[in-house]
């Protein structure tokens, strides 16, 4: 397995620039994107996100929007009185933070090629600029269960955002059924799939409570150790 | 079998797949468009169609005909694209067609919004389209529950020869929940020789089959809705589902709530128990038949003040759990009607102020 060149060999994640998360249709960018964009926060680095999710009408960064804003993060989404309309609202402010990118730029996009189809009409901002492409990887849900999946998946969504997904990270989970053993299972995935597609494994995002029970954590790349953020309605509290 | 996660709407169409329904004909609306974009690609790898119709009126007679056929068929839609189907439906019911309907309900009326809400469940319960008929109408209150309701609702549309409707709030479509597909419910399409228009070369019989929901001559017509009627008896009697949560011991009110409102329902009772105050909860599974009597007997509980209908509509089944309580008790109704959800706490503010 390569190592990640943005971990610098250690387990702490270390990103800067513009960082695009994409991946297959509920792969769990939004999750990911949210607590990275915490995680560094906390790190001390300036950080902005925004919400392109323009295919997905429901769970999206913008239902954290208080939370990040409460932390310092700036979150850029379309107009307040655009958030519940099924129309593809693309706000012009992301186009802005791509030319003037924050110490660190996550840009959340939406599922599958259909989602990235959006970052190709970025086109024009990203020229020139460093921009690093994630793929989510969640080897539990369909169409991704298999190394060949994920990498049809990476084909078609390279191709309709016309960016190349630069690095992996793992994301294996059955949300409130996820044990120690779906997470180690998903981590050698994300291995396999990085010694065949020849791309680092940036991190593995594991919940805090199932890292707490993996008693030897096997992981030789950076974790994102996350803490649920997208609750349904009868968990939240208050 | 290992679990998956799975959005909703995909789990419904992975259901269909699974109880053997290679015909799905339907026309995109949020929140359930995932369906046919996750079926767009599966039904290729098991040798079935998925059509697109020009409207919900078209798709609707591609149902009516696919079904005629004896073919399994079923379609996913929400709010206004069911109401655009209800002739269609209605017509189903009148020539006796076994299709399973999927409503992912979205606010309204008109256009209303895209959010969770339980508005349709007049369209669904008492019509919707015209003349006396009924829909078997079945409520998942998760996707493990849609996943199942769906593999079940084929062999219960071929049983009474009717439309089936799983109806389902927004989130039920949306949310992402581990399933699985349960083998036992996995079943083979029933002989549909009496009467499908499915070829003569395959049947001995000497006449052809008709389908159709036309009779010109009172009396025909009258048996027709006779026969009708019997029919939605039998399921009064056969078919009721429900759940009981904390109904066991002394309860000062007893909650009805259904779909993703009863878990947002039932963490309330849980939160009130701890704090001493006993809450019961009906769930029916079934909106039709709705489970009057498993409500009435509940109702009547010595320490039972009042009954309460917790709904994401303007209270359209209080007036069934009105129904079912027959004025013993005082029944109430909570709900929100514009895609928020109550939270727990909201739930428990008003429960409180009933016992």
């Amino acid at each position: 397995m390569k190592l990640s060149p943005y971990g610098s060999g250690s387990l702490k994640i270390n990103l800067n620039g513009i960082i695009v998360i994409v991946g297959n249709y509920g792969s769990g960018k939004t999750e990911v994107a949210v607590n990275l964009a915490m995680d560094q926060k906390k790190a001390g680095k300036a950080v902005r996100i925004a919400d392109l999710d323009l295919v997905n009408p429901y769970f999206r960064t913008r239902e954290a929007r208080e939370i990040l804003s409460r932390m310092g993060i700036d979150v850029v989404l379309p107009p307040r009185k655009y958030l519940q309309a099924d129309l593809p609202v693309l706000s012009p402010l992301v186009s802005g933070m791509i030319r003037n990118p924050s110490e660190l730029t996550i840009i959340d996009a939406g599922g599958d090629d259909v989602g990235a189809t959006v970052l190709s009409s970025l086109a024009d901002a990203f020229k020139g600029r460093t921009v690093q492409t994630l793929q989510v990887v969640n080897p539990f849900r369909p169409f991704t269960e298999t190394i060949e999946g994920c990498l049809k998946i990476k084909d078609e969504i390279e191709n309709a955002s016309r960016l190349q997904v630069t690095g992996i990270v793992g994301n294996a989970n059955l949300i409130d059924e996820t044990t120690p053993e779906h997470i180690l299972f998903g981590y050698e995935f994300v291995r396999r799939l990085c010694r065949e597609s020849g791309l680092p494994l940036v991190f593995v995002a594991v919940m805090k409570r199932i890292l707490d029970q993996i008693h030897e954590p096997p992981f030789e790349c950076p974790l994102l150790v996350m803490e649920r953020s997208l609750a349904l309605p009868w968990m939240k509290q208050g | 079998m290992a679990k998956v996660l799975m959005k909703g709407n995909e789990a419904i169409g992975e259901a269909a797949i699974r109880a053997g329904c290679k015909n799905y004909f339907a026309y995109p609306i949020t929140p359930q468009s995932e369906v046919a974009e996750y079926l767009a690609r599966r039904m290729k790898d098991v040798g079935g169609v998925f059509l697109q119709g020009e409207s919900e009126v078209a798709v609707s007679y591609m149902l009516f005909g696919a079904a005629a056929c004896g073919e399994r068929v079923f379609t996913t839609s929400s709010s206004p694209g069911i109401s655009l189907m209800s002739e269609g439906i209605s017509y189903m019911a009148g020539a006796q067609l076994p299709v399973v309907l999927v409503n992912i309900v979205r606010g309204g009326p008109g256009l209303g919004g895209i959010l969770p809400s339980q508005g349709d469940y007049f369209q669904a319960t008492k019509g919707g389209g015209h003349g006396d008929y009924r829909l078997l109408v079945m409520a998942p209150a998760s996707v493990q529950e849609a996943v199942e309701m769906v593999m079940a609702a084929f062999p219960l549309a071929e049983k009474y020869r009717n439309p089936v409707m799983i109806i389902g709030d927004g989130l039920i479509g949306q949310m992402m929940e581990p399933v699985e597909f349960p083998d036992d419910l996995v079943s083979e399409p029933t002989n549909k020789d009496d009467w499908a228009t499915n070829g003569m070369d395959s049947r001995n019989a000497g006449t052809p089959n008709i389908v159709k929901s036309l009779h010109l001559d009172s009396k025909i017509l009258n048996d027709l809705n006779l026969t009708l009627k019997a029919k939605y008896d039998r399921m009064k009697k056969e078919e009721i589902r429900y759940e009981a949560y904390n109904t066991d011991g002394d309860y000062r009110v007893l909650i009805v709530s259904y779909g993703t409102m009863s878990r947002v329902c039932r963490t309330a009772v849980d939160n009130l128990k701890e704090s001493g105050f006993e809450v019961g909860m009906i769930r029916p599974k079934t909106l039709f038949p709705f489970p009057l009597e498993a409500i009435r007997k509940a109702a009547q509980k010595d320490s039972c003040k009042a009954v309460i209908s917790i709904e994401l509509s303007m209270g359209q089944m209080v007036e069934d759990v009105e129904r079912a309580v027959q004025g013993k008790k005082p029944v109430e109704w909570y709900g929100m009607c514009g895609g928020d959800i109550p939270t727990p706490e909201e739930v428990m503010d008003v429960v409180r102020k009933l016992g």
